[in-house]
């Protein structure tokens, strides 16, 4: 009797462990070939097409890094290494400070500060495609609008071509992009803001700290994990971005404004899948930095 | 105890059921994956037409379609696909293998996908419409002829032909004393600069990267430059024709005749130009004067159309021709062909030429009434389809030749010259070397 409960008791234990197991495996299986398939095979997949020669309607063959040389011996491809990491941290350093300063004021008990703030996020909740032809329309040469604030007003009397020429074509493609992509910055740093314990600033006050100094020592040591996570993300958004560039300028004058995502579409539209694979492959080492950072930061602050 | 467990259970939904409705549900989505007999379905023909900036043509196309559907017993649907896009829509559609039964597309995509083995041998149709019609005209013939890409030579039917126009405002060159269209492209820059006054520049030619820039191509080539050998192999850009032409570009540029934003026109910036009375010339393939003839019939009256002009080696003024295919995969190969051979009819051609932007490709079709003279825009057509150059000539047609096209690299040396100031020398270099990287893919 003490035998048999002996030898029952760890079976079925075992068994119905196994079981249990299997059936969590049963109910996740779903979603992981969900993500398997959605995810994980496009991925594996670009970087195959990457080492092919695949054009439409071919499966391709394998050519190795050809792909990759002879993107690497293209002018056009440094400058659009170059591009995206202007864009990318200028854009940042524009948004920052456009963000966090609109995020203090708003911040403050102003008078309508409600619908300051929804003013603000409009840029945000237009259309990226609407935004950026809106940009586009503003910057022509001849009757866009900034020309003609310029005439009207006496500051400049000739027509300059901003998306035209090499010298203003990659500020006028970042002013439009901080302009679209401010409002993420604002609203995530105000959400810090609010955030931040009054606590901290009445202790500060007491030990006699200025407004710089309460600033400078409680504000941003409170509110920096939510600038770097910001800062991650909206570089890599602005990395992998498309339409501002593309709908301003498809990447030119010449290559003054071209970046990988545009230089990946012209691979794309002219047929040539594997070579357009190999650009975004070529991205990859960054973004995935950049992406692994961002999630490790962020899953750091939710525990 | 046992009773206890068990009413903690969720009534009637043991792990098994779930498991068992799981699987279930997995069987079902797999099954549903396998197409379903096709007993079960009709006849149905979707057709992918080539929208055109005439919304009267792409009506026309649409509602013939349908109605010859409903005359045959065939159930149609006709999406109408921009033609900037068709590469992109066709590369989705054979990489799942959901492309439509018939379409519309140009020489280059034709080109690539029946070295693909993607469409059906036509040649039959093809032979009945020409025998019905007086024959092709040589250039289409010639130029839609595909042997050399996947060994069948008909893959499509013809239906129109296309190419660029030199339209200009006369009623700003006559008063300048210039009542002709240019012959040679000096000529051009002489009339552009008569008319060369803000809001109006002389010449609203596009320096971008999109294919109306590839204009520039047959500009060098009418100066005597090549893209390549006659093996189509070696990259002969860096010849001294190729600075003559480039000669010709940097003395227009410096005299500021271009359009301000063309370097990064998209492939509507010349129609703006034009349309908002911005531009004297334009190479365009008409469909600007269609848009005028409809929305402003003052600036239609006041422009003229004229062959493309001439370089120190004479016109080059290359045609592209549309088709219409039938993919191979297509279960209904009857009811594609009869729809091409009813879409060919001289009656609806009539009709589509008449508010399309194509010139004709079999030879009674020059004496449609589309093509009586009064139609200023398809007697320049007319032109081009008669006395056009085939496609890429001098150069020779092959795919390397369509991706350098396609990567831009004439207008790129262009715009390295005009908008980064390099040099001659520095510029051809690297127009070169990309150039030869591309042929030698091939």
């Amino acid at each position: 009797m003490t035998v048999s409960t002996q030898d029952s008791t760890p079976r079925r234990r075992f068994g119905g462990g196994f079981k249990l197991k299997l059936f969590a495996y049963a109910l996740v299986a779903p979603v992981v070939l969900l993500i398997l398939g959605l995810v994980a095979y496009p991925f594996f997949f670009a970087i195959w097409v990457s080492f092919t020669d695949m054009v439409i309607g071919s499966t391709g063959n394998f050519i190795g890094f050809k792909n990759f040389e002879y993107l690497a011996g293209t002018a056009t491809f440094w400058a659009a290494i170059r591009n995206t990491i202007v864009i990318v941290l200028v854009s940042d350093v524009l948004k920052l400070v456009i963000g966090l300063g609109l995020a203090l004021l708003v911040h403050q008990n102003l008078p309508g500060r409600g619908i300051f703030r929804s003013f603000l996020m409009l840029p945000w909740a237009m259309p990226a495609f609407v935004a950026f032809l809106t940009w586009r329309v503003l910057y022509q040469p001849i009757g866009g609008g900034i020309n003609l604030i310029l005439n009207q007003t006496g500051l400049y009397a000739g027509t300059v071509d901003w998306l035209g020429t090499r010298t203003t074509a990659m500020a006028s493609v970042i002013i439009a992009s901080v302009w679209r992509g401010f409002p993420f910055w604002f609203i995530s740093i105000l959400a810090a803001l609010q955030s931040v314990p009054k606590e901290l600033y009445e202790a500060a006050i007491v030990d006699g700290a200025n407004t710089w100094q309460r600033f400078w020592n409680v504000t941003i040591p409170s509110i920096l994990p939510v600038i770097i996570v910001t800062t991650l993300l909206s570089s890599i958004w602005t990395a992998n971005g498309f339409e501002h560039v593309w709908l301003l300028t498809a990447g030119g004058p010449s290559d003054a404004t071209m970046v990988f995502p545009v230089l990946a579409y012209f691979g794309m539209q002219t047929q040539r899948i594997g070579e357009a694979a190999a650009v975004s492959v070529y991205m990859l080492p960054v973004l995935a930095i950049l992406v692994i950072f961002a999630t490790s930061l962020m899953m750091r602050r939710e525990e | 105890m046992t009773k206890s467990f068990d009413t903690q259970k969720p009534a009637g939904w043991s792990r098994r059921r779930v498991l068992k409705t799981a699987a279930s549900g997995l069987a079902l989505a797999a099954a549903s994956s396998f197409p379903m007999p096709a007993l079960a379905q009709g006849k149905k023909l979707t057709y992918w037409g080539g929208l055109i900036f005439s919304d009267d043509a792409n009506k026309l196309l649409t509602d013939t379609i349908n109605a010859w559907g409903a005359a045959n017993g065939v159930a149609t649907e006709v999406v109408m696909i921009n033609q900037n896009e068709t590469t992109q829509k066709v590369s989705a559609a054979v990489s799942s293998n959901t492309m439509p039964d018939a379409l519309d597309m140009g020489l280059g995509l034709a080109r690539l996908l029946a070295r693909q083995s993607q469409f059906s041998d036509v040649g039959d149709l093809y032979k009945k419409i020409g025998d019905a019609q007086g024959g092709w005209f040589a250039g289409p013939d010639t130029a839609s002829d595909l042997t050399a890409d996947g060994g069948i030579a008909r893959v499509g039917i013809p239906f129109g032909v296309n190419g660029n126009l030199l339209l200009r405002r006369k009623d700003l060159l006559e008063p300048a004393g210039f009542t002709e269209a240019p012959k040679t492209w000096d000529e051009l820059v002489t009339q552009a600069e008569a008319i060369n006054k803000a809001p109006v520049s002389g010449l609203g030619l596009a320096l971008s990267n999109v294919g109306d820039a590839n204009l520039q191509v047959a500009v060098l080539q009418s100066f005597g430059g090549r893209i390549a050998d006659d093996a189509g192999k070696k990259v002969t850009i860096d010849s001294p024709e190729t600075r003559l032409w480039l000669t010709w570009l940097k003395n227009a540029w410096d005299k500021g005749l271009f359009s301000p934003g063309n370097t990064t026109w998209d492939g509507a910036g010349d129609n703006q130009a034009y349309l908002s009375g911005q531009a004297g010339f334009i190479a365009n393939t008409g469909s600007v004067g269609i848009a005028a003839r409809k929305d402003d019939p003052e600036l239609f009256e006041s422009s003229a159309f004229s062959p493309l002009p001439g370089g120190p080696k004479g016109i080059i003024s290359p045609i592209d021709v549309q088709l219409r295919a039938i993919t191979k995969a297509s279960p209904v190969q009857d009811e594609a062909k009869a729809l091409l051979e009813h879409l060919s009819s001289p009656e609806f051609m009539n009709a589509y030429f008449n508010v399309a932007i194509y010139g004709p490709v079999l030879t009674n079709q020059e004496k449609l009434q589309a093509f009586d003279g009064t139609n200023t825009i398809l007697v320049g057509l007319l032109g081009l389809a008669k006395n056009g150059t085939a496609p890429a000539y001098p150069d020779v047609n092959n795919a390397a030749f369509a991706d350098f096209g396609s990567n831009f690299l004439i207008p790129k040396l262009a715009q390295r010259v005009v908008v980064d100031g390099w040099d001659f020398d520095k510029a051809i270099a690297e127009a070169q070397t990309q150039g030869q990287a591309i042929y030698d893919k091939y």
